[in-house]
């Protein structure tokens, strides 16, 4: 079965949708002030007089979340009363002569793109039996909780600020895959399932959930293609019509994947290499013949009869998942990444009219907005075969100095891509470093670069 | 200790960590995926003489043969067979001598020729020729019926049954499980399929290579190779200059190098019924001789003393490797004195032309034998008259060098004892040792070493030198340079 993709994808990235105007509460933020007001219920035996107490890990999220409560409460028939950051809420809803003191606090779940909040409800009044004993509460407390997908808008309030000092982000393992790891593509594979790693080894496609766990492969075939002497794979998670994954390895006929209840099933052949699949539609290239190197071929169709646009070969091809000013980044042989806007050309156009570029580029690398800057930075390995590896961030633009050097790193990394695992809303990049096995074989380290606080501790 | 046999896969993984291949000896390495293109130009100590794989015996036309030739089965980085014109590896039928071969329908030499079973049986055929003698008959003696050609009285070995066109069954005359390493050796290569195409052989010109891009295992990463000749300060000026992206030789050429292992072997072979009562004495002077010295001071490379026959990096530690001095070298300290006598000639020392560590133990032999009273002449001879003259005995003492191709110990026993002692010595040096490992294998190797009136002496292996742009300039599974992983930082881009 072939898929017809050429007809149906067309890339957009360049067409960015008008912002709506915002909301004067973000949605999900008023989602869970309802789901916990309806937690709580109506008020008990007419103790209508709420002190209200929000704390959140970052701190721009508890004014909105109180405002949200705030007007849910109040929309039960309560009268509510936010204590703001005092150290003693529950002496100070006494002091106030407050019948309930609602404890709140929320944040964003870590790997899932959640907010979740949780309120201890504390009786504030005095009873008449414990006169004696002051600081005696009137009936138990009780805990009620409440969780909300987490919209833009909260996530860009969620998220933590970096501590004062602290690097610019992180590295950690994420997993580690058998075989040397070829390609990797970060995504949501199925509706609502949440993002997903896959993974491209020679003769095999892996599926890992957003936690590391590997809930899905198969082993792949290469039809009778000869083989070539050093295995690459192109891989991306988009939409590609029967499927969200789409594969190919150098020298042999891609194929597109649907993922349904934790099975992969090849359900068309695909005859150009996915090389990513960002918001704004999928992007095809092809690898030259005989080779693991890709040819200089950008297309929204996959369509083997595009023109390529230099004699040129690339490594590979990376793409910023939410675009941006620098939505691809292609690297040459001579590991010379060349950054292109969304419209296809060199952004920022570089001096003289040159493309811009970043020298020395290792060929393990990805396109991620660590910082939610709206601006991709530059994920990569050492160019420098004969020294241990290394992770660098760099800011994307010719000369700027590295944002974060991590090394020396185990292993060799050769492959990378980019998307938002740890669920704060912003991206974070994997990195596939192949380490040699006692024994012989290889393994694949993937390795977390994020700039999520969470993440460090 | 346990001397129980390891598994096939085991034995593999100690041959790879002995030829420091395993995977903790690599040092880790900045991911740069290999590049295509481009020219590798390559300094050797000479340029190669001899195209034909069944006739390579040196560095540099050994190299030539894993360019041009190709092998039957591959070695990978971890030194695991792996298919190469053959589609499988090949396992042993219940008998245990009994080998299908299945060749890849797919594979084609470089002019598009499909290979076929055809072209197994000649390359197997031609190691055993008599017409011109190949110093790989080693590597199809276990066929049976390689006597009879051997003899001139077959043109093929009656043990090889063309099934199709594309199998073939192939029956061992004795029990050799490690038959399938034979098929991974240059010498039963099939000429015109290998990795690159060379152009013809011209004395004194550089040789030129392209690229195969029919080759089964996919093209290979350069466009082209060059290959020319110079000695280490030659090779040294030309990587300074730029004029060649690396050097292969005995000697470092530069600063980034790398010693590839020590498989190269220099062995003494004693000819008992000639020196007659003049033997004893030589023995001595070859017991006496200071092997660790000679490693160090004498033999180019990187070398090593060599406790038995095999190379120290194809057994996994035991009793050679405990006992550097093991039986196969007599110490002095244990041989019975020499009283001095006289002969009356000369005793002749008989070395190949151009082996350099066989001439310089020689010499050194040389040296001992007239302290103890004996007279030597070294006589160095072309290397096809060295193993004619060797195996019928026409010498006192003849020392040679051989640079093993199978990574296996009964295999490379074999190698050294046909390069001194004939088609005779490699079968005795298979049935010696096959199936054999580690400290089992390094037992038996000593004993085979007394067996046939051989002295290990040294091993050494060549240095691999490279400029700041070429890559994969190391030891493959063979324990050699692959030449088609070769390649250029920035391919054909720069």
């Amino acid at each position: 079965m072939r898929l017809a993709l050429a007809s149906a994808v067309v890339l957009s990235i360049a067409t960015a949708a008008p912002a709506a105007p915002a909301p004067a509460t973000p949605p999900s933020l008023s989602q869970l002030a309802e789901s916990l007001a309806s937690a709580l219920g109506p008020p008990l035996d007419g103790r209508r007089d709420v002190a209200l107490a929000v704390e959140t890990r970052a701190r721009p999220l508890a004014p909105p979340l109180e405002a949200a409560l705030a007007s849910a409460l109040a929309a039960r028939g309560y009268a509510v009363t936010p204590l703001g950051g005092g150290a003693e809420p529950e002496a100070a809803a006494r002091a106030g002569g407050h019948d309930w003191l609602l404890r709140v606090q929320a944040g964003l779940v870590p790997g899932r793109r959640e907010l979740a909040a949780v309120a201890e409800v504390v009786p504030a009044w005095t009873s008449f039996f414990l006169q004696r004993r002051p600081g005696a509460r009137a009936i138990p407390p009780r805990v009620i909780e409440a969780t909300a997908a987490a919209d833009a808008g909260t996530l860009a309030l969620a998220r933590e600020g970096r501590p004062a000092g602290a690097p610019f982000a992180g590295v950690r393992p994420f997993a580690r895959v058998p075989g040397r790891v070829l390609a990797i593509a970060i995504g949501e594979l199925e509706a609502g399932a949440g993002p997903s790693v896959a993974v491209a080894t020679p003769g095999a496609l892996s599926v890992l959930s957003g936690g590391g766990e590997r809930s899905a492969e198969i082993a792949l075939d290469r039809g009778g293609a000869p083989p070539v002497r050093a295995p690459a794979a192109a891989l991306a998670i988009g939409d590609f019509g029967g499927g969200r994954l789409a594969h190919q390895e150098a020298g042999a006929r891609g194929s597109v994947f649907s993922l349904s209840r934790g099975r992969l099933e090849r359900v068309a052949s695909l005859d150009a290499a996915p090389l990513c699949a960002p918001a704004a539609g999928p992007l095809f290239g092809a690898f030259a013949p005989g080779t693991s190197l890709l040819e200089d071929r950008l297309s929204p169709l996959a369509d083997p009869a595009a023109a390529p646009r230099s004699a040129s070969r690339l490594y590979g091809v990376a793409c910023a998942p939410r675009g941006g000013p620098i939505a691809l980044a292609l690297l040459r042989v001579d590991l010379r990444l060349e950054l292109l806007g969304p419209d296809l050309v060199p952004s920022p156009a570089g001096p003289g009219g040159q493309p811009a570029a970043i020298d020395g580029v290792g060929s393990g690398f990805a396109l991620a907005d660590l910082d939610g800057d709206g601006v991709a930075e530059v994920v990569a390995s050492s160019p420098d075969p004969s020294s241990p590896d290394r992770i660098r961030v760099l800011a994307p633009r010719p000369g700027a100095p590295a944002i974060l050097d991590v090394g020396p790193v185990a292993g060799a990394i050769l492959s990378g891509a980019a998307g938002d695992l740890t669920g704060d809303g912003v991206d974070d990049a994997l990195l596939g470093a192949v380490l040699p096995l006692e024994g012989g074989g290889e393994a694949t380290e993937l390795l977390l670069v994020t700039a999520d606080p969470r993440e460090a501790r | 200790m346990s001397r129980g046999r390891p598994s096939p896969r085991r034995r593999a993984a100690l041959a790879a960590a002995v030829l420091g291949l395993a995977a903790a000896a690599i040092p880790a390495r900045a991911g740069v995926r290999p590049a295509y293109g481009g020219t590798v130009r390559l300094a050797l100590p000479a340029l190669p003489r001899e195209a034909d794989p069944a006739l390579a015996s040196e560095g540099p036309d050994l190299f030539l043969a894993r360019a041009t030739a190709g092998l039957l089965l591959e070695l990978d980085p971890g030194g695991r067979l792996a298919p190469g014109l053959l589609a499988e590896v090949p396992s042993p039928e219940a008998d245990g001598r009994t080998f299908r071969l299945r060749l890849d329908p797919a594979a084609r030499t470089a002019s598009g020729e499909p290979v076929l079973a055809a072209d197994v049986v000649r390359a197997l055929s031609r190691v055993l020729s008599r017409s011109s003698p190949s110093p790989h008959a080693w590597a199809a003696l276990a066929v049976a019926g390689a006597e009879a050609v051997l003899d001139g009285r077959a043109a093929q070995p009656g043990g090889i049954q063309i099934l199709s066109e594309h199998e073939l069954l192939v029956t061992l005359s004795m029990p050799l499980p490690e038959f399938p390493y034979l098929l991974a050796t240059p010498a039963v290569a099939i000429p015109g399929a290998g990795p690159f195409v060379a152009a013809p052989l011209e004395a004194g010109r550089p040789v030129s290579l392209s690229a195969n891009t029919l080759h089964p295992r996919g093209r290979p990463l350069a466009d082209r190779l060059v290959l020319s000749a110079a000695d280490a300060r030659g090779a040294a000026r030309l990587l300074e200059r730029g004029e060649v992206d690396g050097a292969l030789g005995p000697d470092a050429a530069g600063d980034r190098v790398r010693p590839l292992p020590t498989l190269t072997v220099t062995v003494a072979a004693v000819n008992g019924a000639r020196l007659g009562s003049s033997a004893a004495a030589v023995r001595a002077a070859l017991g006496a001789l200071d092997r660790a010295a000679l490693a160090r001071r004498f033999a180019r490379g990187a070398a090593v003393p060599l406790p038995t026959l095999v190379p120290q990096a194809l057994l996994s530690g035991g009793a050679a490797a405990a006992a550097p001095a093991a039986d196969g070298a007599r110490p002095a300290a244990s041989a019975p004195p020499a009283p001095p006598i006289e002969p009356p000639r000369p005793l002749r020392l008989l070395v190949p032309e151009g082996a350099s560590d066989a001439r310089a133990a020689a010499e050194r032999l040389q040296v001992l034998l007239f302290d103890r009273g004996l007279r030597a002449a070294l006589e160095a001879v072309p290397r096809a008259a060295f193993a004619a003259r060797a195996a019928a005995g026409d010498c006192d003492v003849a020392v040679a060098s051989v640079t093993v191709l199978a990574p296996r110990p009964a295999l490379a026993a074999a190698q050294v004892a046909h390069a001194l002692r004939g088609a005779a010595g490699a079968r005795r040096a298979l049935a010696a040792l096959a199936g054999k490992d580690g400290p089992e294998a390094a037992d038996a190797a000593a004993a085979l070493g007394r067996e046939l009136d051989l002295f290990p002496l040294v091993a050494s292996g060549a240095r691999a030198s490279s400029g700041p742009r070429l890559l994969g300039l190391a030891a493959g599974g063979a324990g050699a340079v692959d030449p088609s992983g070769l390649w250029l930082l920035g391919g054909g881009a720069q």
